[in-house]
């Protein structure tokens, strides 16, 4: 398998890699309102955390415990819990912009410690030399990756699943309430900080996911992965797709991250050699381009949130 | 969402079948670039770019590589060592290149490197990379042997402007260094080479880039009241450094790192405040190998090859098209295992520039043996791929770059030797 399909492959194993931030994105915004722009902060979390506890004993550095690759993540998950916990502790009181604006700081002071505790991260050499996780048991990269790609496909798929039957559970139903009218949920004898943390905590645990699966993938992790860019990717993706609607967000990731991985391929056989470096500049107007012509003709995203009517208002 | 989706994959799909189709008249081999136009390091990536085409527009020139006309296909990595990967990849699977070139930024040529080119054993050499942490890979095996690169690492460089430090009897040195792979171990080196000859250095001051001012930064610098600073600095920052340090009373007394020797850096701080600074750059020996590459640059571009990167990215593309003629085929295994045989070694050696690659390429086809001496002079790769080479030591004089010394490769290493 080589060509356009091993490319495929390749192209799906991080697209549904962000499926699972989106997805987790989707669930703080689109169901409960929360303004996370430090999206990128859990995701260096948790991609850290599974890096020092599967990476290999270095004399240099703190980490390097070798535990299998699923200790690991979970290990990162664990570690993200905490730090939302934390920080879902702290700022969860703030309403939409305000939090915006703090979870965006907290997530460049994630990136600046990752830069900067050489003796735990590596600083700006990274971590290096990282398993990838049964990669022995596999004649050629291609088999791996298409093995890979089934285990990302395999978690994305039970995210996508488990957070389905959440939101259409009371629980989901209360979600809405808070996002839609907090006083009214009070009112009913709901706790919307409460279900505010608990909201906050399980997004960021499912990026810290994606941030474990992202280090297995790649066998390599450095801060230069974790810039604010990567959060406004997130936040793309989910707003092209349809925030409150969890195949919107499938969608929206792979959408958007193939408009931004194949515009470059597009320009770099479209342009003559001549121009092309300018290319860049191009392929950055095009993306932004596409992702405002699909937002004039649908506003609410790719596949919007469906109308939750009461069953008991009958027809109209 | 879907049709989107569709068209994506189906306009992918023709543009694919396109240029199969003409792969099959006039023969073609690619030869993919990561390289970041846009992002943080687009001020010196572009120009990046043209050198290494240039290399390949002189291949083509000389009559092609292995039978067949190079198709250079640069990608922009945005800055991002995800997008860097994904493009990566493309190149590697869709465009079937034997050879990637680049990335600039260590945290990207890395992810690649071992997500991408080695696993796919496809040669990578990067121009500007210079991170530590390839050489540690590749003591573990991680790279396969598949990664070279032709920018001396830190560890000559900081031997040198150390020992020269010392020479010129600087007793305090204060370090302001950019917060990077390439900023933080080279001033780590630098400060552990400069203790061992008898100097102090008084403080360690990272800085983060594209910062309007960075008072701060100079201020904890001149606390203890340094005779001199190492500055590790990309030209636009260091600029900006450097003018606040000496606007703020430090000393003139600088020690420049590789990447400031720009015209940039020098108009922006002003030559006069300069005369006292010495920098260290890889060294282009006088001569065919060095004019060669700085006549046709002017020609096609205008203006002096000054700039980061450039010498270094164009002997990236040479050495890699003359290892594919030497291994006659297009397979990133047989370029690895024959880019020794065209560096090092006692053969013929033969320039940059048109003249040079058909001399090269008469040479190979006749079966004897050739050592390219680029546009940065002599190249030597060790077994974990990395360069040590002669160094130029840069000043300003006359309100222009200009060289001041020239260290050749036994010098460099009597003063390793030194500091070991």
């Amino acid at each position: 398998m080589t060509g356009f399909a091993a490319y495929l492959v390749f192209f799906l194993i991080v697209a549904l890699t962000y499926s699972i931030v989106v997805m987790g994105l989707n669930l703080q915004w689109g169901y409960t309102g929360l303004f996370n722009a430090g999206v990128v902060g859990f995701f260096a979390i948790g991609a850290y955390g599974t890096a020092i506890l599967i990476g290999p004993d270095r004399a240099h550095l703190i980490g390097g415990f070798g535990l299998p690759f699923p200790v690991g993540v979970l290990g990162g998950m664990a570690l993200c819990a905490v730090a939302a916990l934390i920080v879902g502790m702290a700022t969860l009181r703030l309403r939409e912009e305000y939090l915006a604006i703090a979870t965006f700081g907290i997530a460049i002071s994630i990136q600046l410690v990752a830069l900067n505790f050489e003796s735990l991260t590596g600083g700006a050499q990274g971590l290096v030399g990282l398993p990838r996780p049964l990669f022995g048991l596999f004649d050629s990269p291609a088999s791996y990756n298409l093995f890979y790609l089934g285990v990302v496909a395999a978690v994305a798929g039970l995210v996508f699943l488990a957070l389905e039957t959440a939101v259409r559970s009371p629980w989901g139903r209360v979600l809405k309430a808070v996002r839609e009218d907090e006083t009214a949920a009070r009112s009913l004898g709901k706790n919307p900080a409460a279900i505010r943390l608990e909201v906050f905590v399980l997004g960021c645990v499912l990026m810290g996911l994606a941030g474990g699966l992202y280090v297995g993938f790649i066998g390599y992790v450095s801060p230069l992965d974790f810039l604010p860019i990567l959060t406004f990717q997130i936040w793309a993706m989910l707003i092209v797709g349809g925030s409150g609607n969890n195949l919107g967000a499938v969608t929206g990731a792979i959408g958007v991250w193939a408009l931004w991985a194949m515009s470059g391929l597009a320009i770099s056989r479209l342009l003559p050699v001549a121009y092309q470096s300018q290319g860049g500049a191009i392929q950055v107007i095009l993306i932004g381009l596409l992702i405002v012509v699909t937002l004039i003709f649908r506003p609410r995203g790719l596949i919007g949130e469906s109308d939750s009517v009461s069953k008991h208002t009958g027809a109209r | 969402m879907k049709t989107l989706l569709t068209s994506c994959f189906i306009g992918a799909g023709v543009l694919l079948a396109a240029s199969s189709g003409a792969s099959a008249q006039d023969c073609k081999i690619s030869v993919g670039s990561v390289l970041s136009i846009t992002g943080s390091m687009a001020a010196i990536g572009s120009a990046i770019g043209d050198a290494g085409k240039l290399a390949v527009d002189h291949f083509n020139a000389a009559g092609g590589v292995a039978g067949c006309q190079v198709n250079y296909i640069l990608r922009d990595d945005q800055g991002s060592p995800n997008v860097g990967v994904d493009a990566a990849k493309t190149l590697v699977e869709i465009e079937k290149v034997p050879i990637l070139l680049g990335a600039i930024q260590s945290g990207v040529s890395l992810p690649i490197l071992t997500s991408v080119t080695v696993p796919a054993k496809v040669t990578q050499i990067s121009c500007c990379s210079s991170a530590p942490s390839f050489t540690a890979l590749a003591e573990e095996g991680g790279t396969g042997g598949y990664w070279f690169r032709t920018l001396p690492t830190d560890r000559p460089q900081a031997g040198v402007l150390a020992t020269i430090a010392a020479e010129r009897g600087y007793k305090k040195v204060a370090i302001i260094h950019v917060n990077s792979d390439y900023g933080v171990s080279l001033a780590a080196r630098f400060r552990d080479d400069v203790q061992k000859l008898g100097a102090e250095v008084t403080d360690m001051v990272a800085y983060n880039q594209e910062q309007a001012s960075y008072r701060a930064e100079v201020n904890a610098a001149l606390q203890g009241e340094p005779d001199a600073l190492f500055l590790v600095a990309f030209p636009a920052d260091g600029a900006t450094v450097a003018r606040e340090w000496i606007s703020f009373g430090g000393s003139r007394n600088l020690i420049l790192s590789n990447a400031l020797r720009a015209d940039e850096f020098v108009e922006s701080v002003g030559a006069q405040y300069l005369t006292e600074a010495y920098g260290i750059d890889n060294a282009q020996v006088e001569g065919e190998s060095v004019e060669a590459f700085n006549a046709s640059w002017k020609e096609t571009k205008g203006s002096d090859p000054n700039g980061p990167g450039l010498h270094t990215m164009y002997d990236a593309a040479a050495v890699a098209l003359l290892a594919m003629e030497q291994a006659g085929k297009p397979d990133g295994t047989a370029i690895r295992d024959n880019v020794r045989k065209v560096t090092g070694g006692e053969g013929e050696p033969v320039y940059p520039g048109v003249e040079g690659f058909k001399k090269a390429k008469a040479l190979i086809a006749e079966g004897k043996p050739i050592r390219y001496v680029g546009a940065t002079g002599p190249i030597t790769f060790d077994a974990n791929g990395d360069v040590t080479g002669p160094y130029l030591i840069y000043g300003v004089k006359d309100g222009e770059l200009a060289t001041l010394d020239r260290w050749d490769k036994a010098r460099v290493g009597a003063a390793l030797e030194k500091l070991q």
